[in-house]
Parts: structure tokens; C-alpha cells; sequence
């Protein structure tokens, strides 16, 4: 197929949506990014990746990314492993709301279970198990390399012809005589097909051709430490502090921890994400004090009203497309994302029937989901 | 001539001025993808041994300047800190 398709955004959605474009014949592809591949949320999320979530579209799509990134992980090299999810509850509320939780879970057919304490510290050496009233593990999740997915996919694109333009910044949409233009800092591009997979960019992008979409950006602070010998396997969630501890493939501990934030605004380092990233975290695991703090960022979580993306057809402009506002669970739906949005764009429907219930429109209905937990 | 294998580029990570080289000729032309592929400025010294290397290498290899190169954004800490100065900083972390 010669429909020259353009993907603003290149982290992970782009790049691999790329790749199931180019699988279905489309051949004339060409993804612009307006700083470098991955500059985004990719190159700064956790990478975790679970089904435990609590909405039935959360559950069904991760489910799906999760019998796809084993592929992904063979086919481009890709570092990924079933390391598990750990929720460490030190409340007894929390037991109670997690006792349902895991219901819901297992009525859709992914395998959390409740352990008492002594069973997590089993699975994290050294923790604080008198802090802990007990505990939830997902032992389907698990966590990819972010590197890896960008730099990967990447190759195998510019190797196979897709041409993936960085530094160049989309800044208006309108339509055209081929469907589209798109102004961007080195000059107009027509495309027939759009996908907008900007992230944090996505809103104010398509501002421009009049389609409103109610994602605000949250600033997100993380640390990565040195680098040790295996440790512990899962990615660790303490649910009172909204903060989490994974060890990535090359040994660092990665650390995320919520502070109080505004939407939209610049995300700026703040001593108060230290002090709690590193309070929460060596109270529950106190060998973590002598560990050293390497690097510390900043990004953002591209948040919508119901903490899923928007994702799909734009009603009334045929051709275009986004996928964003991924409320920090971008990365590890990208597989599932770039399936559905290939069988959109070579006009189809996805497999997958909660994908409809993500199109933009739901907004402008009332159709919102519900989802209560949002972790890295 | 030296053997670039033998030419260390990255002390952190152990990363010769072969697999710079090597990356860079696979299309990875941006010390960004650099970082992430070799993981050159990610280890305790944060780039300060090797990024100002890497990127003159880039520069020959593309046929540009070094300045026109440009660095990765440096994080804080200037130097790694132990989690337990931070944790005391204030009560109630």
C-alpha cells in the first residue's frame, strides 16, 4: 500500500504501530519526533509491565500485551521477564479493598494472590516484614527493557525502509487536497494517514485541526541507583505511599514515588521527591540506605479523566488517529496498542472489542471508565 | 594500529571504541540512542569520563564538529549519594 502514512511521536506506540504497519504492507511510513526516539515517556517510564489492574479494558488489553511481548522480546531482542508485581499493604483497609480487588482479578482470569508477609519478604530479601499487614502478587507481570523497545525497533525500522525523522517538531495539522498537512519545524508534510502519538505533545497538536482532548500533564519524578547482582525479582508497590522499587536488567534499582503535583506545569527536581523516595523506601527495605543515588528525572504521566488512553479514529476526520493520554501505562500496552491501531488504519476493527470503548469520543458522551489504581 | 577493541571509551560499563563505532555505523547516530544502546554515561561517573569522547567520535564519523554534538542532559546528583543522607534530610521522609 502506497498511502503515505505519518506517525508524529516516535517512542514506543509509534514505533512498534510502525512496525504492524509495515507487517500489513503499508510501505510509504514515515515517523517524525520532535527530539530524539524514546525522548518521551519511553526512555523514562518504570517498565513494568501487569493485567492487574481494575478496570475489565485495562485487564483485557494488558492481557493481550502480555501474550505479545514475548514475541516482541524474540523477535527484535528485546530484554523482558515475568518478574511479578508485589503490593506491599501496611493498613488494614488496604487488606480489605485488595481482598476485592483480587477477586475482580481472578474473575478475568489474572492470577493475583494474597500472601501474608513472611511471603513477600520471601520474594524481597531484607524487607521490613513487621511494616507489612500483607501483601498482593501478580506473578503474569512482569517488566521489559525500555532501551531495548526504542532502539531495537527502531533499527529493524531503518532497515527495512520506514524513514524515522528525529528533530522535527509538528507543530499544525489541517487537511489538505492528500487528506492532511502537517507544519513542522523543516517544513510542511502531506500524509493521507495521521497517528498522533505524541504524548504530553498530543493535546495541543491536535488543538490545532479542532479536535479537543481532555489530557493534562502530571510531572513524575525518578531515581535509578547503582547497580547490583540480582536482588529481587518483582517491581515492588508500597499502595499507602504510591511509591515503587523495581530492579532493572542491568541491576539498578529504579525508584518512583508520588508527590504532591500540578497539572501542566514543568516538571522541576524537588528535595521532597528524595526525601520520600528514599524515606519510604529504606523504612521498608533498610539496607537500601548504604545504596547510592546515580540519576534523578523528571517526565510526565499524560493523564485523562478516566486514567485511560485515547485511543483510535477521530470522528469526523478521516485518516486521522491518536493514541495517547496513557495515564503512565503506555509502555506496557504498546504491544496490544500497536496491533489495534494497524487493524484501525487498515480499516478494520481490533480484535479485541474493549478497544472500542478507548475512542476519543467517549469524552463528548459521558462514557468514561473506571479505574482506581495508576502505577508506574 | 591500535585495536579499537582494546581501546576502553567507557570505564563504568566497560564499552570500547569498537562498539561505539559499531553502533554508530548500525544507524544509531544520535548520542542519545548511543546512551541507551551502550550505556555509555549511565554508569557512578555519569558521563563526566566518556561523553565528551564519544561525542568527538560521532563527530568524525558523521563529518561534523564536535560542538555541533549534543550532550545528554546531566542529572542530579553532580556525584552519587547514599539513599540514607537524603531519608534523614527531614522527619517522616
Amino acid at each position: 500500500m502506497a498511502r503515505r502514512t505519518l506517525i508524529i511521536g516516535a517512542g514506543v506506540t509509534g514505533l512498534f504501530t510502525a512496525k504492524q504497519l509495515l507487517e500489513k504492507g503499508f510501505s510509504d511510513i514515515l515517523v517524525v519526533d520532535k527530539d530524539y526516539p524514546g525522548s518521551g515517556g519511553s526512555f523514562r517510564c518504570a517498565t513494568g509491565i501487569r493485567a492487574s489492574f481494575t478496570s475489565r479494558e485495562h485487564v483485557k488489553i494488558m492481557l493481550r500485551a502480555i501474550e505479545l511481548w514475548p514475541k516482541v522480546s524474540a523477535e527484535l531482542g528485546v530484554k523482558y521477564s515475568r518478574d511479578g508485581y508485589l503490593w506491599l499493604l501496611t493498613r488494614e483497609s488496604d487488606v480489605e479493598y485488595f481482598s476485592e480487588v483480587v477477586k475482580f482479578q481472578n474473575s478475568l482470569g489474572v492470577p493475583t494472590r494474597v500472601l501474608t508477609p513472611e511471603e513477600a519478604g520471601a520474594l524481597v530479601p531484607g524487607l521490613n516484614v513487621s511494616l507489612v499487614k500483607a501483601a498482593v502478587y501478580d506473578p503474569l507481570a512482569g517488566k521489559a527493557s525500555c532501551f531495548d523497545s526504542v532502539v531495537n525497533t527502531l533499527r529493524h525500522l531503518l532497515s527495512r525502509g520506514v524513514r524515522v525523522e528525529w528533530g522535527v517538531e509538528a507543530r499544525r495539522i489541517r487537511r489538505s487536497r492528500s487528506s492532511f498537512a502537517v507544519e513542522t519545524s523543516r517544513g510542511e508534510l502531506e500524509a493521507e494517514i495521521v497517528l498522533v502519538a505524541a504524548g504530553c505533545g498530543s493535546r495541543r497538536l491536535l488543538e490545532t485541526i479542532g479536535v479537543e482532548l481532555p489530557i493534562r500533564n502530571l510531572p513524575k519524578h525518578a531515581l535509578v541507583t547503582e547497580a547490583f547482582k540480582p536482588v529481587f525479582k518483582p517491581l515492588v508497590i508500597d499502595w499507602a505511599t504510591s511509591s515503587y522499587i523495581v530492579q532493572l536488567f542491568n541491576g539498578n534499582f529504579y525508584i518512583g514515588a508520588d508527590i504532591p503535583e500540578e497539572y501542566d506545569v514543568k516538571p522541576a527536581h524537588k528535595l521532597e521527591f528524595l526525601r520520600k523516595a528514599t524515606g519510604v523506601w529504606t523504612r521498608l527495605l533498610p539496607w537500601l540506605g548504604e545504596v547510592y543515588v546515580l540519576r534523578y528525572w523528571t517526565g510526565y504521566y499524560d493523564m485523562t479523566p478516566d486514567h485511560h488512553p485515547v485511543l483510535g479514529p477521530v470522528e469526523g476526520f478521516e485518516g486521522l488517529y491518536v493514541a495517547a493520554g496513557f495515564s503512565g501505562h503506555g509502555f506496557m500496552m504498546a504491544p496490544a496498542v500497536a496491533e489495534a491501531l494497524a487493524e484501525y488504519i487498515s480499516g478494520g476493527k481490533p480484535g479485541l472489542p474493549e478497544f472500542e470503548r478507548l475512542r476519543p469520543e467517549r469524552f463528548a458522551r459521558g462514557e468514561l471508565i473506571k479505574e482506581i489504581a495508576v502505577f508506574g | 594500529m591500535v585495536d579499537p577493541r582494546k581501546v576502553i571509551v567507557c570505564r563504568c560499563e566497560d564499552v570500547t571504541l569498537y562498539d561505539v563505532e559499531k553502533a554508530i555505523d548500525e544507524g544509531l547516530t544520535d548520542i542519545e540512542l548511543l546512551k541507551r544502546k551502550l550505556r555509555i554515561g549511565m554508569g557512578p561517573c555519569q558521563g563526566a569520563g566518556c561523553l565528551l569522547v564519544v561525542a568527538s567520535i560521532l563527530a568524525r564519523k558523521k563529518g561534523v564538529r564536535v560542538t555541533d554534538i549534543k550532550i545528554p542532559v546531566s542529572r542530579p546528583p553532580i556525584a552519587p549519594v547514599q539513599l540514607k543522607f537524603f531519608a534523614g534530610s527531614r522527619r517522616g521522609g
